[in-house]
């Protein structure tokens, strides 16, 4: 079968060493920004993507994308010997890890939490290689106005289920559509909300955003805490090795997550975070035993850490297979791939096969290299969790300022970042998600040009929208999401664990 | 006003409206051919829109508002402050003084923010962590530091 000729190609390319070596940098940094509270994949990935301008692309891509799922691995660490999530993801594994902790069980915790994002990773990557293809030849068949509907769903869909006002993350939306919109219009080549600015010419760049929203303002607001007092489990970690009677009660809480966290994944404005929520939800639900839920269950473990992982494979379906982000992770990587000259969509199976292949392949390897990374450095990680925050923000400063100005060797990019770090501050403050606001900046331009060209197909008229199936029912999924809030009330993803 | 939603509401309006009205300078073309402020004259309207209705749901909410000043009561906001006057100054003078100098005062200031470290403990780290930087980024990532006072 051709998918598996073309899997064997991708583990050719993965099982290069320079790849190899990527690949094992990326899920090391990955479970080290998991493992560190406060830093999250995406800061860790705008830090490093300056540093990999001067590395290959495929190379570039395995690293990062390691990044993302070795952070899934990372945080579950810290939820299960701290009781503090060290990336949101693994907020619901610190309800009973933690209490597994307490009651000696750490070892075992921390063991099924790696054995299941193993297995869901692994069956993510396979999900993603049978997936993908034929999702790619069916989005051949897209033009402007499918894009734009499917930008469009993307957006709302991620303000629906991003935390905290859907209003809020809406009018973030807007604000990077906005954003995402100035510089030089790629059509007439005017300046457009530049202000006179040089450094805005090229439009904002994606690295200082990032930067700053994420990376800057969050050492801003962990500076303005109180010293932190860590109390990390000291007790000894034994016993990694689930049991027979674990594996029994993990088994199909870790499919059951694996199917969800995949699926939710592919969806725009899915991912990790709701993946985990609506897995423990389930778990909980179908269990014979509700009530050992939040004292030390081991399928509120299992479930929501498969969920969080296979939900990493997932996500990269409609990234590689349409170019639509589908989270900020995501929009990060496809600014990331366009700054390579490798723009992804249906076309990317096809004149990159060594990316597209290289980076499925290389996702099993790196699920592989985690499980064996996360077990025996247990007790690494534990030291790494006891590094001073005043010792830490510097460092992360230093990289922030580094990497924005290495980027064209300008300190208008160090300033520019720095004001997004201020934005980004108070938009925290006033309990704005800065999540929207980046995927609507990297596909501004993108809806921009689609909505132009699809005028331009129609000659004016709007109905193009309505009159092409796939667009009429994205549109009208949109509209019954943006309804959704009037007609009821949203429930959170917290309220399903209840 | 001392309501955070109400004020960053009122803000978030005029920030829409200025962007409507400038996108109608740059002008919005015809539907057969969306001039260049055709995008954002619809995202800042929506902006506003939206805005206002936060204003006035604000109005609506039954639990007492968070006041402004709430947002940094008990908080260190002076550091705050103080890290990023650094952060800003760092850009200024990394050309005059150079990479080297100037990440070694501005660590050395840094790691003095919250941890209660002594002297030589900070000069040492501060020391430690520039050198490492340099070889990190200038040798093995080539990329162009300014060299500042020493070239």
């Amino acid at each position: 079968m051709e998918i598996f000729q073309h899997l064997f190609f991708g583990f050719q390319v993965a099982l290069q060493p320079v790849n190899l070596f990527f690949c094992f940098i990326g899920v090391l940094i990955g479970t080290l920004v998991g493992v560190l509270p406060g830093l999250g994949p995406v800061a860790a990935i705008s830090l490093l993507l300056p540093a990999t301008f001067h590395a290959p692309p495929v190379g570039s891509i395995i690293m990062l994308s390691g990044i993302y799922y070795g952070a899934m691995y990372g945080g579950s660490t810290t939820s299960i010997l701290v009781n503090i999530p060290g990336e949101a993801a693994s907020v619901v594994t610190a309800l009973d890890g933690y209490q597994m902790a307490r009651n000696g069980r750490a070892g075992a915790a921390l063991g099924i939490a790696a054995f299941g994002s193993f297995i869901a990773g692994t069956l993510g990557v396979i999900g993603l290689a049978f997936l993908a293809p034929p999702l790619a030849s069916i989005a051949l068949k897209f033009g402007p106005p499918e894009y734009f509907s499917l930008m469009i769903l993307g957006l709302t869909v991620l303000t629906f289920l991003a935390g905290g006002s859907m209003l809020k993350s809406l009018m973030m939306a807007c604000a990077g559509v906005i954003i995402g919109n100035i510089g030089l219009d790629l059509v007439t080549a005017q300046p457009r909300f530049t202000f006179g600015l040089d450094i805005l010419l090229d439009g904002v760049g994606l690295v200082p955003l990032i930067m700053g929203l994420f990376g800057v303002s969050e050492v801003l607001l962990n500076i303005e805490q109180e010293p932190d007092r860590r109390e990390v489990f000291e007790t000894k970690v034994r016993g990694l090795l689930p049991n027979r009677k674990d594996w029994q009660e993990s088994f199909w809480p870790m499919i059951r997550g694996s199917l969800i966290g995949f699926f939710l994944g592919i969806l725009p404005g899915g991912g990790a975070v709701i993946s985990s929520f609506v897995s423990y939800g389930v778990e909980k639900k179908l269990s014979r035993t509700p009530e050992q839920f939040g004292k030390g269950a081991i399928a509120g473990v299992a479930g929501p850490e498969a969920a969080n992982n296979s939900a990493t494979a997932g996500a990269f379906i409609p990234l590689l297979t349409l170019g639509l982000p589908s989270n900020a992770v995501m929009a990060i990587l496809l600014g990331a791939l366009m700054i390579y000259g490798m723009p992804p969509g249906p076309k990317l199976i096809t004149s990159h096969p060594q990316l597209f292949w290289g980076t499925i392949a290389s996702m099993y390897l790196g699920n592989a290299m985690l499980l064996l990374l996360n077990l025996p450095l247990i007790g690494l990680w534990v030291k790494i969790l006891k590094i001073p925050y005043p010792i830490l923000f510097p460092l992360i400063l230093l990289f922030c300022l580094i990497g924005a100005y290495s980027l064209n060797a300008n300190a208008g990019e160090v300033g520019l970042m720095i004001f997004f770090g201020i934005f980004g501050y108070l938009l925290r403050k006033f309990k704005y998600d800065g999540a929207p606001l980046v995927l609507a900046m990297v596909l501004g331009p993108l809806m921009d040009n689609s909505l132009r060209q699809s005028l331009l197909l129609s000659g004016g008229s709007g109905m193009i929208f309505f009159a092409r199936p796939i667009c009429l029912i994205v549109l009208v999924a949109v509209i019954i999401i943006l309804l959704l809030p009037l007609l009821r009330r949203r429930p959170r993803p917290q309220e399903l664990m209840s | 006003m001392r309501n955070q939603d109400q004020f960053s509401s009122v803000v978030w309006f005029w920030v829409g409206i200025i962007i409507a009205l400038w996108s109608l300078k740059y002008g919005l073309g015809s539907l057969s051919e969306p001039g260049i402020g055709f995008i954002t004259f619809f995202a800042g309207s929506i902006l506003a829109l939206l805005a206002a209705i936060l204003f006035l749901s604000s109005f609506r909410e039954r639990k007492i508002p968070d006041p402004l000043r709430g947002l940094w009561r008990g908080l260190e906001i002076k550091k705050v402050i103080y890290v990023l006057l650094l952060l800003v100054a760092y850009p200024i003078l990394l050309r005059p003084l150079g990479f080297l100098l100037c990440t070694f005062i501005l660590l050395f200031l840094l790691f003095r923010v919250k941890g209660g470290y002594t002297l030589w403990t900070v000069l040492f780290i501060s020391f430690l962590v520039t050198a490492s930087a340099y070889l990190v980024f200038q040798v093995w990532l080539q990329v162009q530091l300014p060299r500042g006072i020493w070239g």
